[in-house]
């Protein structure tokens, strides 16, 4: 296409998975079409009249079975394939784009309508022919369809005089002709609707991904340039890169997806529903931050690795509770604390690296914790020009002494038993089509993000008030007992 | 007056417009032929030379500082349902340009059996019928070689195409701030007319078939109903002028 319609255009006409579409349409249809050697036509009896080029589904599958020496099965789906795409299109069942094999009744889509990479689909075409179905018959439109075009009045409102003034002059005009003609030109213009515009619950052979910004058949690295990377630039940069064998890589790849295959909503299923696909939220709210009651699913996540537990909310406030009762908890609030310097606001950073180092550093602190001298020195040097990562080393350590020690006896411990025990597993939810299409027309939006954080932060500060389990208290409680008190801690600030 | 005569120029080129679209939708199928390609061309020119005289009209009109501003909004309303169709015919002639390369004339055999029988002589009529409000004489171009046409339309549809640019250049018209003032739905013009079309049609749409059920079944519970009254106020009547 020579001519250039760049203002128009956006760049949104390179869609690259649609470039089988010029070998289906030029190659496979127009034999396919060929009245001596292609598929035999028949002609369509209706009441008044007969039209002619008819072909039978059957008859599809064997001509592309007997051309490509292929099964009928096979045969079967590249018709199929043809038919979604919109070459062919279906005289009865108009909605199912397949083709069956038997005597139902199929036609050659003309080619004004065939679907072409260069040109993607006009919206005010779409709000045309909605028009124009209103004009012949007005409330036959349907639910979905009478959705869509309160959708384009609403935003393609500037265009809508002209949206009408068309639709009736386009109808105007198809009045002329024949009425045979005008009924298979009606036949096809649903066709093609149907194809780009497809029912809700149906899957659409159009979809392609992302539109591209830029022509990928188009030439990207020129000759310099390749003679600049092959020779100049990758070789002094390959002895830096950092290598590993590919059987390390492979061999953590495949037991990540061994481990969490069951978890992921693409390979297995999501229980109770995909809100996606259900448009049902109930996933999202029994797998909220704050929620009493895990699912089974979640539980067993965290399970996997120490991380996962962290990264969880819920999973992270089960290990706060089991490390409470084994008055170990100064080191989970020490890498909280930790995570919130690096990633909180710059300005209250000094404050809070003083704060984390009076409750948790310092010699005798309340909530001291133990950590080896190197890092110890490391850190109070570094304390004295405090920057966002200034408690990295330190919170290593803490991390992996929490990993190596206290996640394993979480695990074995009475707190996760008892969480595991009372997990739920949700039931998976089954709905029928009117039910989902009632789900999608009671789609709320979620909380707002803004609310979500005000829940955060008074979580947080009720956490704050609680109070952290004072090592003077917890000491003073064992020497009430009769334990052996240790040495004085020096009074508090 | 001057919007009046827009108004008016701007409906026949939308008419062409729609015709040219019928006729494009033939390209291709078993009824394409040197006859077609004509009409095509001969539509072309006519909705060429409406297109240059409204542009000139309406971009003299806006571009006038001292408009009043109700006159303004109609005129940007022209604009903008103008610059749509220009769009159209843009687009249709792109597409047409490009399947003349599949499906030239010389190898009929590809054209593709769409089960279109007649021509589009009677949309192409339509389309050519239209009064020409710029009373200019259209050159007869000659009937050439294909070749000859497609280097035409490829100068066509460059023209078409400054034309939307150059719009978009003189004026500035603010889609966001344009309302439309018809109706959101088109009226629906002949009842009689579906009714003959719905038989030739395979499948009626579902919804459609569901609601005339639905409603000839309320309609017959009605007429039950009101049939059952009037049966029960006559045997009250006969039974009173009986035993009175």
């Amino acid at each position: 296409m020579t001519i250039k319609n760049a203002m128009r255009d956006h760049g949104q006409r390179y869609r690259p998975r649609m470039a089988c579409l010029k070998k289906v349409g030029s190659a496979v249809l127009l034999e396919m079409q060929d009245p001596k050697t292609g598929v035999k036509s028949q002609l369509q009896r209706l009441v008044i009249t007969t039209i002619p080029h008819a072909i039978t589904g059957e008859d599809i599958v064997a001509w592309l079975a007997n051309k490509f020496n292929i099964s009928a099965e096979e045969g079967r789906s590249l018709g199929t394939m043809l038919v979604a795409l919109g070459y062919i299109y279906p005289l009865q069942d108009h909605k199912r784009l397949v083709v069956k094999p038997d005597a139902s009744l199929y036609r050659f889509q003309t080619p004004y309508f065939w679907p072409a990479q260069q040109w993607p689909v006009e919206d005010t075409d779409y709000a045309i022919y909605l028009a124009k179905r209103n004009i012949r018959k007005k409330g036959i439109l349907e639910l979905y369809e009478q959705e869509q075009y309160n959708h384009l009045h609403k935003w393609m409102n500037h265009k809508w005089d002209f949206i009408v003034m068309q639709a009736k002059e386009q109808y105007r005009a198809g009045k002329e002709r024949k009425k045979p003609d005008r009924a298979v030109f009606d036949c096809q213009e649903r066709a093609y609707w149907v194809v780009h515009r497809p029912p809700p619950g149906t899957v659409s052979g159009m979809d392609y991904g992302l539109d591209r910004l830029i022509d990928p058949n188009a030439e990207e690295v020129t000759e310099t340039d390749l003679i600049f990377l092959t020779f100049l630039w990758l070789p002094s940069l390959s002895c830096f890169l950092p290598r590993v064998k590919s059987s390390v890589s492979i061999g953590a790849l495949v037991k990540f997806v061994t481990t969490h295959k069951n978890h992921d909503p693409f390979l297995a299923q999501c229980l109770p529903s995909n809100p996606w696909v259900t448009d049902d939220v109930s996933y999202w709210t029994l797998n909220m931050a704050n929620v009493e009651i895990p699912t089974k699913m979640r539980v067993e996540r965290w399970t996997f690795s120490f991380v996962e537990l962290l990264e969880d909310p819920r999973g992270r406030d089960d290990f706060r509770f089991f490390l409470k009762k084994e008055f170990s908890g100064e080191n989970l609030a020490f890498w909280e604390g930790c995570e919130d310097l690096k990633w909180g606001a710059a300005a209250g950073m000094s404050e809070k690296a003083q704060h984390i180092y009076k409750t948790f550093l310092a010699r005798g602190a309340p909530r001291w914790i133990n950590i080896d001298g190197t890092t110890m020195e490391a850190t109070v040097r570094g304390l004295k020009h405090p920057h966002r990562y200034v408690l990295d080393a330190a919170q290593t350590h803490i991390f992996m002494l929490m990993k190596k020690d206290s996640y394993g006896r979480y695990l074995k411990s009475q707190v996760f038993k008892d969480t595991t025990k009372n997990a739920i597993n949700p039931e998976e939810q089954k709905f029928t089509d009117a039910q989902l299409d009632q789900n999608a027309r009671n789609r709320r939006p979620s909380l707002s993000p803004i609310a979500i954080r005000q829940m955060e932060l008074e979580q947080k500060a009720k956490l704050a008030a609680s109070g952290p389990v004072d090592i003077t208290q917890v000491m003073s409680k064992l020497s009430k007992q009769g334990k052996d008190a240790p040495p004085p801690p020096p009074p508090k600030k | 007056v001057c919007c009046i005569l827009c108004k008016t120029s701007l409906k026949i080129l939308d008419e062409v417009v729609a015709c040219y679209r019928h006729l494009a939708s033939c390209v291709g199928g078993c009824t394409d032929s040197l006859q077609l390609r004509d009409e095509l061309r001969q539509t072309r020119d006519k909705a060429q030379k409406l297109a240059a005289a409204n542009c000139h009209h309406l971009t003299s009109h806006l571009r006038d500082k001292s408009l009043p501003e109700e006159q303004r909004k109609e005129m940007e309303l022209l604009w903008v349902a103008f610059s749509s169709s220009l769009e159209l015919l843009h687009a249709d002639m792109c597409k047409v340009f490009n399947m003349g390369d599949i499906f030239s004339l010389a190898n009929s055999a590809v054209f593709v059996q769409t089960g279109i029988q007649g021509g589009g002589s009677e949309v192409a009529a339509r389309a050519l019928s239209m009064p020409d409000l710029n009373q200019a004489q259209s050159p007869v171009l000659p009937e050439g070689l294909e070749t000859q046409e497609r280097s035409t339309m490829e100068q066509e549809i460059s023209q078409v195409d400054h034309m939307i640019t150059d719009m978009e250049m003189k004026v500035n018209v603010l889609r966001w701030m344009v309302e439309s003032r018809g109706p959101q739905y088109a009226e629906p013009l002949n009842s009689t007319d579906s009714a003959s079309l719905a038989l030739l049609s395979m499948d009626e749409e579902q919804p459609g078939a569901e609601h005339e059920a639905a409603r000839h079944h309320s309609q017959m519970l009605m007429m039950l109903l009101l049939l059952a009254v009037i049966l029960l106020a006559a045997a009250l009547s006969v039974s009173v002028v009986i035993f009175s």
